[in-house]
C-alpha cells in the first residue's frame, strides 16, 4: 500500500512552480501587479471596449505587486506539492487489485487491473509491429496504429472468453461448491444443428460423451472444430452469435439457456491461444481466477491451487509472473486454470499448434491423465485438434467433421483428413514423399559453398539482452533450393531469419553479391523477404482487396498481389473471389491469411523468401497449399528459407535441411 | 442516472456562474461544494455502471482501450495539448455507445493518473469532461440505412463533433479552473459580487487566452486529422469486436 517513489513528487514540484509563474504572467497581463513601492516597468494602458469594457491591459509593474501575486498563487502551489507528495507515497494500484474480486466497484477494478497488464502487451506489441511495417517497405506511424489496436483488441476478446468461461459476473457468485451437476452425462447432443450467419453450418449432431473419455474433434481448418468445442462452453451460444437448434445438454443443463459463466466450476475452458486469455500477473494467480473471481476466500484459492498445480506437476511455475513461461509451460498452466473449479468437461482448443515435440508430448500425457487416469475423478475431455497422429494412442473416439455432418468414429478409426488436391510432384499425401530429389549433401558442405551461391552468409550474430541467441551462423544457399531450418523451440531460428531480413548486428549477408545491410527500405525488399511467424502483424488494412492495393503501391511489383494471391490459393477470378477480396483480413482462415502474407511479401519477386512456421494452425490441405507456394516461389524467384517444427512438411517440400541448436548451426547427417 | 449525475456535476463545473443564486451567508462554501461533490458524483455514477457494465467483454474492452487510452495520452503529455486519446475516447463512443464512451473516459484518466503519479484535484475534473466527450461520441444519430454504406460520411460527422469537443473541453475545464488560476485582483478575476455578465466577459478572455487560440486549437486539429487516419480501420475494428451498443 506504502511505498516511495519520487516521480510523482517531482512531477508536482514542476506544476506547482509553473502554476506560480503563470499566474503572475496572468497578473501582469490584466494589470494585477500593480502597488506601492517602486516602480520596475511602465507599460501602456489598454482599455478594451464591449462587453469586456471592465478590463484593462497591462499597467505599470511594481516589486511589491509582483510579490503579491506570487504569494497569492502559494495555496493552490502547496495543494498541488500535497497531492505529488501523497502520489509519491501511496500505491492506489493497490486498492484496485483487491477490489476486482469482489466489492460494488468490480467490474471497473477488473478493467483497472486488465489495464495495467496490457501495458506490457501493448508494448510488444508495438516492438512486433515496428518489425513488421520494415518487412513491408513501409513508414508512418498511422500504418503502426491499426494493427497494434488490432492486436489488442483480439487480446480483449481472447480475455473476455477465458474470464466468461471462468466465471466472471457468474449468477450465483458464491459457487464455490456448486451443484455438480449430472456427473454421469457430461455432453449429450440431441438432433442440434449449429449456424452463424455464413453459408457454413452443422447439423443432426447426436452425440453422447461419458466421465472418463477422451474423445478429439478433427476436420480441416475452416470446417467448425473450434465451433463445435465451443457449443459445449456456451461461448458459441453466448459469446460468438451463434444460433443453436435441437438441444445440447452439459451435465444436464441447457447450453441455449445456460451462459458459460454459470457453469463455471462445471466446465473447465482451455482457449486457443492461451497467453492472450491470461487474465493475472502471476501463474498462481492465474490458476486462481476462477475462485477468486465467484469471491473465495484467499486460503481456500491458495489450497486449490496448490492441489491442482501437484496433479500436473507445475508446482515450481507457480511464483513466476506470466510472461514468464515457455509455449509449453503456458499450456499446462491455461488447463490447471481450467481445473481449478475441478470441472467434469473439460474442453480443449488446439492444444499443440504452437509446441515444440517434448512439449507436445507432455501435454498429450496430461490430458490422457486427466481423462484416464484412477487416482482423481475422472475428467470427460475433449479436444480440437487437427494433429491426429499425437492423439492417436491416447484418444477414445473422434468426432471427424466432413462438409456439414459429423462422423463418430472409435478409437482405432482415426481420421486422416486427405489432402483436396496432391502436391505437384503427385506425391500421396499421408506418406513422406520428397517433391524433387535434392543432391546429397549436408549443411555443412552447404555452407562450404559449391559453386555461386545466391545467399552467403558470413559470421551472422544476434545479441538479445545479455543472450546470444545466434551465434557466428555462416550458410551459402543456392539459387532453386528450399531450406528447412529445424531444431527445438528457443534454438534461435526465428532470429537467424530475422537477421537476414533486418540485418544490424555483427556478419554479413550478401544476397546476389549485395550486402543487404547497405541496401535502402524498398531495394533491400527485391532481395530478401520475411514472412514473420505471427503474419497478422503484417495486416495492416480493413479489406483484402485493399490489402493487396497497398501491397502494390508501396513499390514496383511484377505482378499484381491479388493475381499472385489468387494464385497461391488456386483460385480463378469470379463471384467467390471477389467475396474473398472484399473481407477483412482478420476473418480469413489461418491458410488463407498466411496465402495473403506470402503473397504480398512474393509481389515484388524477392531473391530470397524467408517463411518462419508456415504449417502452424494449418490442416493438411492448407498445408499442400502453402508447400506448393512455397516450391513455386523457390522456381520462379530464387530461394526459400522455411523454419518448422513439422517433420512431414519439412521432408516433403525441402531439398536441404539445416539444424539449429542453442543459437548454432549443428551437422545433419540425413538429407532426404 | 447517467443524465442527471452530469446535469449535477455540469453544475458543480460552472460554480462560478452558480454562486449568485445561492443565498449570501452560504456563498463562500460553495466551491468547496463543487470540488467536493464531482468527486461523490464519479463514485456515485461508478457504483451504478459498475453493476450494468458487468460482463466479460465490456470489462475486458474497458481495461485494453483505457490501456491504450492512457498510453497514448502519456505518450502525448511532452506535446502539450496534442491529446490524442480524443480520436480513441469518439470512436469507442460511437461504436460501443455513450455509456461505454462514458465509462472509457473516466477510466482513461484514472489510469494514466495512476501511471503517471498524477491524481489531484484536477482529477475528478478531467474524468467528467472526458467522460462526456465519450458519451457525446455515443448520443450522435445513426447513419440511416441508405447512408450506412458511405463510411466518410460518418467520419465526417465524427470529425465535426471532435472539433467541437475540443473547444468545449477547454472551455469547461477553464471554468472551474479560472477563479484558481488567475487569483483575486485582476481585471478579468472572478468576482462572487459582479453581475454575471461581467463575470462571464471575464471569462470569454481569460479563456481565450489560456487555451481556446492554443492548446484547444492543437487538440481540435490533432483529432481532426487522427479521426480522417486511423477512423475508419479502428471503427471496424472495433465493430468487429460485435459489443452491441447499449
Amino acid at each position: 500500500m506504502f511505498r516511495l517513489h519520487p516521480g510523482p513528487l517531482q512531477a508536482a514540484v514542476v506544476l506547482a512552480v509553473g502554476f506560480v509563474l503563470l499566474r503572475v504572467v496572468y497578473r501582469v497581463l490584466f494589470g494585477g501587479v500593480g502597488g506601492p513601492g517602486p516602480v520596475v516597468v511602465e507599460l501602456p494602458q489598454l482599455r478594451l471596449a464591449g462587453p469586456f469594457s471592465h478590463v484593462t491591459l497591462l499597467g505599470e509593474i511594481t516589486a511589491v505587486g509582483l510579490g503579491n501575486a506570487a504569494l497569492s498563487a502559494l495555496p493552490v502551489a502547496a495543494v498541488i506539492l500535497i497531492f505529488g507528495l501523497l502520489n509519491a507515497v501511496i500505491d492506489v494500484r493497490r486498492f484496485f487489485a483487491r477490489g476486482a474480486g469482489r466489492g460494488p466497484l468490480r467490474a471497473i477494478s477488473r478493467s483497472l487491473v486488465i489495464a495495467w497488464g496490457t501495458f506490457p502487451a501493448l508494448l510488444d506489441s508495438v516492438r512486433r509491429v515496428r518489425v513488421a511495417r520494415q518487412l513491408r517497405g513501409e513508414r508512418g506511424a498511422a500504418a503502426l496504429l491499426v494493427p497494434v489496436f488490432e492486436q489488442t483488441i483480439e487480446r480483449a476478446l481472447a480475455l473476455a472468453a477465458s474470464m466468461e468461461t471462468r466465471g466472471l459476473a457468474a449468477g450465483h457468485p458464491l459457487a464455490i461448491h456448486p451443484f455438480p451437476g449430472d456427473v454421469a452425462h457430461p455432453v449429450t447432443m440431441t438432433d442440434a444443428s449449429l449456424t452463424f450467419d455464413g453459408p457454413w453450418r452443422l447439423e443432426g449432431l447426436s452425440i453422447k460423451l461419458t466421465p472418463g473419455t477422451l474423445t478429439v474433434i478433427a476436420g480441416p481448418t475452416g470446417s467448425g472444430k473450434s465451433s463445435l468445442l465451443h457449443s459445449l462452453s456456451g461461448l458459441f451460444q453466448h459469446f460468438h452469435e451463434g444460433s443453436q437448434g435441437g438441444r445440447i445438454e452439459v451435465a444436464g443443463v441447457d447450453r441455449q439457456l445456460t451462459p458459460p459463466r454459470d457453469t463455471a466450476t462445471v466446465v473447465g475452458v482451455v482457449s486457443q491461444n492461451v497467453r492472450l486469455a491470461f487474465a493475472a500477473e502471476t501463474v498462481h494467480d492465474e490458476i486462481g481466477f476462477a475462485l477468486a473471481v465467484r469471491g473465495a476466500a484467499s486460503a481456500l484459492v491458495h489450497e486449490r491451487v496448490l492441489e491442482v498445480a501437484a496433479r500436473l506437476a507445475i508446482e515450481y511455475l507457480l511464483a513466476r509472473p506470466i510472461e514468464a513461461l515457455s509455449a509449453g509451460e503456458a499450456t499446462l498452466v491455461a488447463i490447471a486454470a481450467a481445473l481449478v473449479g475441478r470441472p467434469t468437461l473439460l474442453l480443449v482448443d488446439e492444444p499443440l499448434a504452437d509446441l515444440d515435440d517434448a512439449a507436445r508430448e507432455r501435454v498429450c500425457g496430461v490430458l490422457d491423465g486427466l481423462a484416464h487416469g484412477t487416482r482423481e475423478a475422472p475428467v470427460c475431455v475433449v479436444v480440437a485438434e487437427h494433429n491426429t497422429a499425437e492423439f492417436a494412442r491416447v484418444a477414445d473416439a473422434w468426432l471427424d467433421i466432413q462438409g456439414s455432418r459429423v462422423l463418430v468414429r472409435t478409437a482405432d478409426d482415426r481420421p486422416t483428413t486427405p489432402a483436396a488436391r496432391p502436391l505437384p510432384s503427385g506425391g500421396e499425401s499421408e506418406s513422406v514423399v520428397p517433391l524433387r530429389q535434392p543432391p546429397l549433401r549436408t549443411a555443412i558442405e552447404t555452407a562450404a559453398g559449391l559453386g555461386q551461391p545466391l545467399v552467403d552468409i558470413r559470421g551472422l550474430s544476434v545479441q538479445l539482452g545479455a543472450q546470444t541467441v545466434v551465434d557466428d551462423v555462416s550458410l551459402g544457399i543456392r539459387s532453386g533450393e528450399i531450406v528447412a531450418l529445424r531444431g527445438p523451440n528457443g534454438a534461435g531460428k526465428s532470429s537467424l531469419l530475422q537477421a537476414m531480413a533486418l540485418p544490424s548486428g555483427p556478419g554479413t549477408v550478401l544476397i546476389a553479391g549485395q550486402d543487404v545491410q547497405s541496401l535502402t527500405r524498398r531495394t533491400r525488399r527485391h532481395l530478401v523477404a520475411l514472412v514473420p511467424e505471427n503474419v497478422d502483424d503484417l495486416l495492416f488494412s480493413t479489406t483484402v482487396r485493399e490489402e493487396c492495393r497497398r501491397a502494390d503501391r508501396t513499390r514496383r511489383v511484377t505482378t499484381p498481389t491479388i493475381q499472385v494471391f489468387a494464385r497461391l490459393l488456386g483460385r480463378e477470378a469470379g463471384p467467390t473471389l471477389a467475396a474473398l477480396l472484399d473481407r477483412h483480413p482478420r476473418d480469413l482462415s489461418a491458410g488463407e491469411r498466411l496465402c495473403l502474407v506470402i503473397a504480398i511479401q512474393l509481389a515484388v519477386a524477392p531473391a530470397l523468401l524467408l517463411v518462419d512456421e508456415p504449417t502452424r494452425g494449418l490442416d493438411p490441405q492448407a498445408r499442400t497449399l502453402v508447400g506448393a507456394a512455397l516450391t513455386r516461389a523457390a522456381d520462379s524467384t530464387g530461394a526459400v528459407i522455411v523454419a518448422t517444427h513439422d517433420h512431414d512438411f519439412a521432408a516433403r517440400v525441402a531439398t536441404t535441411t539445416i539444424r539449429m541448436e542453442a543459437a548454432r548451426i549443428v551437422p545433419v547427417l540425413v538429407s532426404h | 442516472m447517467l443524465g442527471a449525475g452530469s446535469l449535477l456535476a455540469a453544475a458543480a463545473f460552472a460554480w462560478p456562474f452558480a454562486v449568485s443564486a445561492v443565498p449570501a451567508d452560504a456563498q463562500a462554501a460553495v466551491p468547496f461544494v463543487a470540488f467536493a461533490l464531482v468527486p461523490a458524483l464519479i463514485v456515485a455514477l461508478a457504483l451504478t455502471l459498475d453493476r450494468e457494465m458487468y460482463t466479460a467483454k465490456t470489462v475486458a474492452l474497458l481495461g485494453v482501450l483505457s490501456a491504450i487510452g492512457a498510453a497514448v495520452r502519456i505518450a502525448g503529455t511532452g506535446v502539450g495539448g496534442v491529446e490524442a486519446v480524443f480520436v480513441l475516447l469518439i470512436l469507442a463512443g460511437r461504436a460501443y455507445g455513450a455509456r461505454f464512451g462514458f465509462l472509457l473516459g473516466l477510466l482513461t484518466i484514472a489510469v494514466s493518473s495512476l501511471l503517471w503519479g498524477g491524481f489531484g484535484p484536477w482529477t475528478p475534473f478531467q474524468m467528467f469532461a472526458c467522460a462526456w466527450v465519450g458519451a457525446g461520441a455515443g448520443l450522435l444519430p445513426r447513419m440511416r440505412p441508405g447512408l450506412a454504406r458511405r463510411p466518410r460520411l460518418e467520419i465526417a460527422l465524427l470529425v465535426g463533433y471532435g472539433i467541437a469537443a475540443s473547444y468545449l473541453f477547454g472551455l469547461v475545464m477553464n471554468l472551474w479552473f479560472w477563479p484558481f488560476a488567475v487569483g483575486g485582483g485582476t481585471d478579468i478575476s472572478y468576482s462572487a459580487d459582479a453581475a454575471p455578465g461581467q463575470n462571464l466577459a471575464s471569462f470569454a478572455l481569460y479563456s481565450l487566452v489560456t487555451s481556446t487560440l492554443t492548446w484547444d486549437t492543437v487538440r481540435a486539429v490533432t483529432t481532426a486529422v487522427g479521426l480522417v487516419l486511423v477512423g475508419p480501420a479502428v471503427l471496424a475494428a472495433l465493430r468487429r469486436a460485435k459489443l452491441s451498443p447499449r
